[in-house]
């Protein structure tokens, strides 16, 4: 495979990096050439992140370009917007559809777009597929809103031509997480295959 | 997924491991057998000095936070002397720090292989301005490699002691944020067995007043002895392991990629379709190995140069084209931005100029698709953290010197009290800044100007202590809070001589107030900012005295101590808000701006997101209607 590239978007804090971090590690152990590129320090306060992780051949710098990612998963609807440049035509968005109102739009100087919004730029205009979901509420089902990031990557893992398998990066998953959070995580990661399976009619 | 520590200390020759850059550069500089290592942290160099802090006890390695970045540099320097390898890190601006010892003991030399790391910022993710070190080591005629991967990082940082020892020169190691905070995979090396036994090293200072001693007699001498120095280093490095050319031999067109810019060429050509070209892979754009740039112009007509920021490898080659009379058509800067990061945008775009192609993507049109996205996404800047003790001194500080008085800040998170609704911060410059502007301005307003200086516990011990000194000694009339959290936060929790924490263990603690009484400060007091009132008032206090006044504003992080109760299981109180009481004047969100706080349109009340909340009751002190009360313990 030439490269896979996987770009990861959402607000400082979420887990952007542990889940880049994840996804580094599965595909090392799929025996790839691996990329992950992040950012650290001051944009991680709560500000919007992005992180990237590529794979295969031609992989060599640690940054996806625009155009070029194959998938975009996104811990926030306008975050899963805001980085939009970088899927290719055809591309998919996986977006947790749990919106965090920055600051701004609390002080009424910027406005939250709705759904509709998100999903007619990214659909119409960027010839993308997008499918959102309450990824945070499927966490607490599984029984800890900090592993909403585990509900995305399973989901993720169901993207069409994903390069790994979901089974491996469950295990990586398992091998990652502190023993007593096994459990809880192997079941986020089930929700979220479970929740991107209906959404893509699989 | 094992732990960084048990990577970085892994006695697995061969084992391919995922490392981000500068962890993998700790790796390096373990397998290099360092026995000193000294460095204050700095986005994006951060993470080495972290690594280094966790493995050094057990690799039998020196390792200490030193204060600046000068102290630092010249703690490894004497270590170097010694006969050690030593190595420190620093952000690109932190180099100015040390630039003093770096520009006048550079002809001095070492004997002990002696690395200074310096990582740039290119687009400037988590700095000030967008230096770049490769001028520095033109400056100093010190050579500089650039790593292109986690893999090469840990590569080059070994050679960098060998090449260090052998020419007992300074050796630069230059890497950016996208090398730095690069994850890849990396394959481990042998460690060496004093490493293994966690033996730690000594050295000896042997005495050479000609040499140690830069009064003018012995500095003449350095001069033309480096120059001398770094013109062997030239030579040698035609033959390193990261110089190389590559692709077409009997191209006509070639392209020089000097450091991470060959990752995004490399990319570029493969997504172009490219392949009758040649390529110059530089890892030392500072010296250009003249043999190896002979060897590759052969044959060619036409040459291009992608390189990100400075033409540092551009003005070397087209000098050594001018003097060798060569008519070869050379292009960079004029395709190539010289401002921000290189990106493989930037490299497809300036190829397919050069090469008159097409892009493989039109990116213009998606340019222009995005203008739509810019109009409804809103802004997330980064902002401070829920519960942050600095948002409540910004609070407090605003409320009682007003808002026509004037608020120079300095280097860290509290940066962010700049933005809405606090905006405390009319001024921020460089480390330790914060205090001297404060004087200046008190001196240029004839001392009739409110003046609210505001800086870190780390940022005080870094560069704000001599101009306190200068503040006090020279009668100034300003008021400085120093906001004390107890870690050097923006960068990582690192400890500093506020607990007088070490890795390693105690060290002695400094207290902020004790120093500035002893400096003679007109009046000192300490607060604890998550009692707003009582910070009001005590700053109101302070603005009443004529001369120095310093308040401490003491709290620990909270970003630190949720990581620290997240990791003991401990839980805190949460906010929520009384609609009954809840009037929707807005104080909380327009005056306070929590970022756990947002506002419900349909309720027209604020609301508290309880995964937000880290339970300072902030808010609660701040509402003038009591509604926001404690409902139950988090478990976040």
């Amino acid at each position: 495979m030439k490269d896979y590239n996987i770009v990861i978007t959402g607000v400082g804090g979420q887990g952007v990096l542990t889940a880049s971090q994840i996804l580094g590690w599965a595909a090392l152990r799929a025996g790839y050439k691996v990329r992950v590129g992040e950012v650290h320090g001051m944009s991680q306060r709560f500000g919007s992140v992005i992180a990237y992780v590529r794979f295969g051949e031609d992989v060599y710098g640690a940054m996806v370009p625009e155009g070029k990612a194959d998938v975009i998963m996104a811990f926030e609807p306008v975050e899963a917007l805001r980085y939009i440049n970088y899927l290719k035509e055809g591309g998919l968005v996986i977006a947790n559809s749990k919106p965090i109102p920055p600051v701004q739009v609390s002080m009424g100087l910027a406005k939250y777009p709705s759904m509709e919004e998100i999903r007619n730029i990214i659909e119409n205009e960027f010839k993308a597929k997008l499918i959102a979901f309450d990824a945070e509420e499927l966490a607490i089902k599984a029984g800890h809103a900090i592993t909403t990031n585990t509900v995305l990557i399973g989901a993720l893992t169901q993207t069409p031509e994903f390069p790994l398998s979901a089974e491996h990066v469950k295990e990586v998953i398992r091998l990652s997480v502190p023993p007593k959070a096994v459990e809880v995580n192997m079941k986020a990661f089930d929700l979220g295959v479970q929740a991107a399976r209906e959404l893509l009619g699989l | 997924m094992a732990k960084v520590r048990d990577i970085v200390l892994m006695d697995k020759p061969g084992e391919r491991v995922l490392l981000l850059g500068n962890e993998a550069i700790a790796r390096g500089a373990l397998e290099a057998n360092i026995a000193v290592y000294a460095a204050y942290p700095g986005t994006p160099s951060s993470e080495l000095t972290d690594t280094m802090a966790m493995v050094a006890q057990k690799a039998g390695v020196y390792m200490e936070y030193s204060t600046n970045e000068k102290v630092a540099f010249e703690t490894a320097l004497a270590a170097a002397w010694s006969g050690l390898r030593a190595m420190t890190a620093m952000k690109h601006v932190g180099l100015n720090v040390a630039a003093d010892t770096f520009l006048s003991a550079v002809g001095m030399g070492v004997e002990g292989g002696f690395v200074i790391m310096v990582a740039d910022d290119p687009s400037m993710w988590s700095s000030q301005n967008e230096q770049d070190t490769r001028v520095y080591a033109k400056f100093a005629n010190v050579p500089v490699f650039e790593p292109i991967s986690p893999h090469e990082a840990k590569e080059m940082t070994k050679y960098a002691f060998e090449l260090s020892e052998k020419f007992k020169h300074f050796v630069l190691l230059r890497t950016t944020t996208r090398s730095s905070h690069a994850r890849g995979d990396v394959v481990l090396g042998e460690l060496p067995e004093e490493i293994k036994q966690g033996k730690r090293k000594f050295g000896e200072f042997k005495k050479d007043p000609s040499r140690f001693v830069d009064v003018p007699a012995n500095a003449r001498r350095f001069h033309p002895q480096i120059l001398e120095k770094i013109e062997k280093i030239r030579e040698e490095l035609a033959e390193c392991p990261f110089n190389w050319i590559e692709g077409k031999e009997d191209a006509k067109v070639g392209i020089i990629a000097p450091g991470l810019a060959y990752a995004y060429v490399k990319e570029a050509l493969a997504w172009l379709g490219v392949n009758d070209v040649k390529v110059l892979k530089l890892g030392t754009p500072f010296p250009v190995p003249y043999k190896l740039l002979e060897k590759f112009l052969e044959g060619l007509e036409r040459v291009l140069i992608v390189e990100e920021l400075e033409p540092v490898v551009e003005e070397q080659v087209k000098t050594w084209v001018f003097d060798k009379g060569l008519t070869i058509e050379i292009k960079g800067k004029e395709l190539v931005p010289r401002v921000y990061e290189m990106t493989t945008r930037r490299a497809v775009t300036a190829i397919a100029q050069f090469l008159g192609l097409e892009t493989p993507v039109d990116f213009a049109k998606i340019d222009e698709k995005y203008e739509k996205v810019k109009t409804i996404a809103p802004p997330r800047p980064p902002s401070l953290c829920p519960a942050c003790p600095h948002r409540n001194s910004f609070y407090a500080i605003r409320k009682a010197a007003g808002s026509k008085a004037i608020f120079p800040s300095d280097i860290g998170c509290y940066t962010l009290g700049v933005l809405p609704p606090l905006k405390t911060v009319d001024t921020t410059v460089a480390m330790g800044a914060s205090i001297g502007i404060a004087h200046g301005l008190s001196v240029a307003s004839g001392e009739k100007q409110i003046i609210v200086a505001t800086i870190g516990d780390s940022t005080f011990y870094h560069t704000g202590l001599p101009a306190l000194a200068n503040a006090i000694y020279n009668r100034s009339n300003v008021l400085i809070v120093v906001l004390d959290n107890f870690v050097t936060a923006m960068t990582g929790d690192q400890p500093n001589p506020s607990t007088g924490e070490t890795p390693h263990g105690p060290g002695k603690r400094i207290p902020i107030e004790e120093i500035a009484k002893a400096m003679g400060a007109d009046f000192v007091a300490v607060v604890d900012p998550y009692d707003i009132k009582k910070t009001y008032e005590t700053i109101k206090e302070a603005l009443k005295v004529k001369g120095v006044s310093v308040v401490v504003s003491r709290q620990i992080c909270a970003l630190h101590r949720i990581g620290q109760m997240r990791r003991r299981g401990e839980k805190w109180p949460l906010y929520t808000v009384n609609e009954e009481k809840c009037t929707g004047c807005k104080i909380c969100i327009n005056a306070y701006g929590c970022p756990a706080i947002y506002w419900s349109e349909e309720k027209k009340k604020a609301q508290v997101d309880p995964i937000m909340c880290w339970g300072c009751g902030g808010c609660a002190q701040v509402c003038p209607f009591g509604a926001f009360e404690p409902i139950k313990e988090g478990e976040q």
